[in-house]
């Protein structure tokens, strides 16, 4: 038995607009071990949510499409991307749970949040109405919501943003999942609570022990929470390795640009912060070569060309890159993403 | 919530003042007068009855002793007919005008927003298409329309359904058809656009991800919340529909309302023309006060904090 979570092998997804076929995620591989967190990281519009929403099987279809060949290994044994609507009901709450990027929107404002809570554990646990509010009070202390025997009559209105994340983490976390999905979980927060509601994730993920997949573009939140990190860019992977890997190795020039466009505290020099250059290209019709060529300052005549294939680093860390190529030319990487300091 | 109420008449009451005095003034500035049809009336005779009504005086002597009849829900008697107090003509046909009514709104609002939900959950497929149809066709064609052909087909050629008059049951089925097409188009055309616009929000998504089947997200998260924007305008429709519909009760000779509402203007019938807009406007006035605190109910971010804020 496999102690892989999740087997993500790939994926992809599409959107058919009226534009055309709108290639979101191309062939997306990942795996996700039992109790840990990884983080999936890149650019607005590089596939992050719609791979997280595709393994919730969330996307809309149409106009949405999980590609024929995509498969979503769960523990070990079920293919998401095969099961039907109904069975897919079962797994969703109950097995897997998702907190949405605004808590200000991600709550029907016209329901009682304990009834929201209660709704997946009547669904999901078969408990009486009583019981599952029982348990609403129960999630909600745990989430460190002050007073929950009050509040859980409250309607998300009367909840700041911060309290709603919570909330949302209570609804996403009563039943136990296995998986708990994030999209974003911070970003629609300020910053004293995004510390507070990461923290909350970290104590929880112990307590319960779930995986959790964290979308976000937050390097620092990555650091904060994840072990492992998968960078997207244009639909597909271009590098996956460990926190230490990606952070003080990086072998995808698209990563170090990402790395050298946050500041960063252990730098003294008052470096400006170095932007990636021009814009992602347009999955209607994906370049031929490396989506990523265009804006690459090492990119050389094979990029354009070819995709490159997946190179591993070490047993755990791979990049999608030319330069990984043993005829590849050697190239300095930046100062700023462990790169020798000539100066 | 008392003092809501209670502050919410109170405002009431002035909107009717403001409306009373305006059409007081408006109706004394139209050409003519009560009389103007008598021809064969002598200067002598005319004179009299001007006397008699009171319309001899300078208008805001008028006035005031109108607001003082008023005050005691005295309406005075028509001038068209000389033997009805207002109060008997509204006592008598309002009740007829509310039944039919009431019925039509019930049909619109269930079949209305059934379609609208139909529409909605299949966007863009066929029955999105025959639900707006059927809606398009309720706003582009009047009761003028559909409710003549409905008595000619059903009522005289198909001989399913009496053709006019107000009886039994069987009598009522045609006009209410007739007067809640319109009604039941608008809101099927409402419920679509809140519908769509609901599904599309973030919470639904939650629900979804919560693994509640499709049912339940529909029914216990979207509709409620696509309700909202319906129920502002359900009150409004009620006291349009309930005040006697004058081309519906024309089309089959219903003895509702709606015809002394258009008569009274066109003879200049001062006191009935006072009467049917004083009852008119505070039938509408109750109805938009019931409207906001249903919207309360089913909305608790609007819900009204204690003492009424």
């Amino acid at each position: 038995m496999s102690n892989n979570i999740l087997e993500v092998k790939d994926l992809k997804v599409s959107f058919h607009t009226y534009a055309g076929e709108v290639h979101a995620v191309r062939g997306v591989t990942f795996n996700l071990k039992k109790g840990e967190a990884l983080a999936i990281v890149g650019e607005s519009g590089c596939g992050k949510s719609v791979t997280s929403q595709a393994i919730m099987r969330l996307i809309a279809t149409p106009p949405g499409e999980i590609k024929k060949g995509s498969s979503i290994i769960f523990d070990g044994k079920t293919d998401i991307a095969k099961l039907t609507d109904k069975q897919m009901e079962d797994i969703r709450g109950s097995e897997m749970g998702m907190i949405f990027q605004d808590p200000m929107t991600s709550l029907n404002p016209t329901m009682k949040i304990g009834r929201q809570i209660a709704e997946g554990l009547i669904k999901h646990q078969g408990l009486s109405k009583q019981a599952a509010r029982e348990r609403a009070i129960e999630m909600l202390r745990l989430v460190g919501i002050p007073n929950p025997e009050g509040r859980v009559d409250n309607y998300p209105h009367q909840f700041s943003g911060g309290m709603r994340q919570r909330v949302m983490i209570a609804i996403a976390l009563a039943c136990n999942p296995k998986l708990l999905i994030a999209d974003e979980p911070t970003t629609a927060l300020d910053v004293t609570i995004q510390a507070q509601i990461l923290d909350l994730m970290r104590d929880l993920q112990e307590k319960t022990g779930a995986s959790i997949i964290l979308i976000t573009h937050d390097l620092g939140v990555v650091a904060d929470i994840a072990q492992r990190v998968v960078v997207m860019y244009a639909g597909k992977v271009v590098e996956q390795g460990t926190v230490d890997d990606i952070f003080y190795n990086p072998q995808h020039p698209y990563t170090w640009g990402l790395m050298r466009s946050v500041p960063r505290l252990d730098h003294d020099d008052n470096k400006e912060l170095i932007p990636i250059e021009g814009t992602p290209p347009d999955l209607i019709a994906p370049p031929k070569g490396c989506a990523f060529a265009a804006r690459c300052p090492y990119a050389m005549e094979v990029c354009l060309e070819q995709d490159p294939d997946v190179s591993k680093v070490n047993a755990g860390h791979s990049a999608s890159c030319w330069l990984l190529h043993p005829n590849a030319p050697k190239v300095e990487r930046p100062v700023e993403v462990g790169g020798h300091n000539h100066g | 919530m008392l003092r809501f109420i209670l502050r919410r008449l109170i405002y009431g009451v002035i909107t009717l003042w403001v409306l009373i005095t305006l059409t007081f003034i408006m109706m004394h500035n139209l050409p003519g007068d009560p009389f103007a049809n008598s021809q064969k009336l002598s200067k002598e005779a005319l004179a009299v009855l001007k006397k008699t009504y009171g319309l001899d005086q300078p208008i805001w002597v008028q006035y005031g002793s109108y607001l003082k009849k008023i005050v005691s829900f005295d309406f005075g008697i028509s001038f068209n007919y000389p033997t009805r107090t207002v109060n008997e003509v509204l006592t008598q046909t309002f009740p007829t005008s509310a039944e039919l009514g009431m019925y039509a709104i019930i049909v619109a609002v269930l079949i209305g927003l059934t379609l609208g939900v139909i529409a909605a959950l299949n966007h863009n497929k066929t029955w999105d298409y025959v639900a707006m149809l059927t809606a398009i066709v309720g706003v582009a064609a009047p009761a003028l329309v559909i409710g003549p052909l409905l008595s000619y087909f059903i009522g005289v050629k198909l001989g399913w359904l009496p053709p006019a008059l107000w009886k039994g049951p069987e009598y009522k089925i045609l006009p209410t058809i007739t007067l809640a097409f319109g009604t039941l188009a608008t809101m099927a055309r409402m419920m679509r656009t809140s519908m769509l616009d609901v599904v599309n929000q973030d919470y639904i998504k939650t629900a979804r991800s919560k693994g509640l089947t499709k049912f339940a997200v529909v029914f216990k998260h979207t509709i409620r919340n696509a309700m909202l924007p319906i129920i502002t305008i359900l009150g409004v429709a009620v006291v349009n529909i309930t005040t006697g519909a004058f081309v519906v009760e024309q089309i089959f000779a219903v003895p509702g309302m709606g015809k002394f509402f258009v008569q009274s203007i066109t003879t200049n019938d001062y006191t009935m023309i006072m009467g049917m807009t004083i009852f008119y406007a505070a039938l509408l006035i109750v109805a938009i006060m019931i409207t906001d605190v249903l919207y309360g109910l089913i909305d608790p971010r609007i819900r009204l904090s204690k003492g009424g804020k």
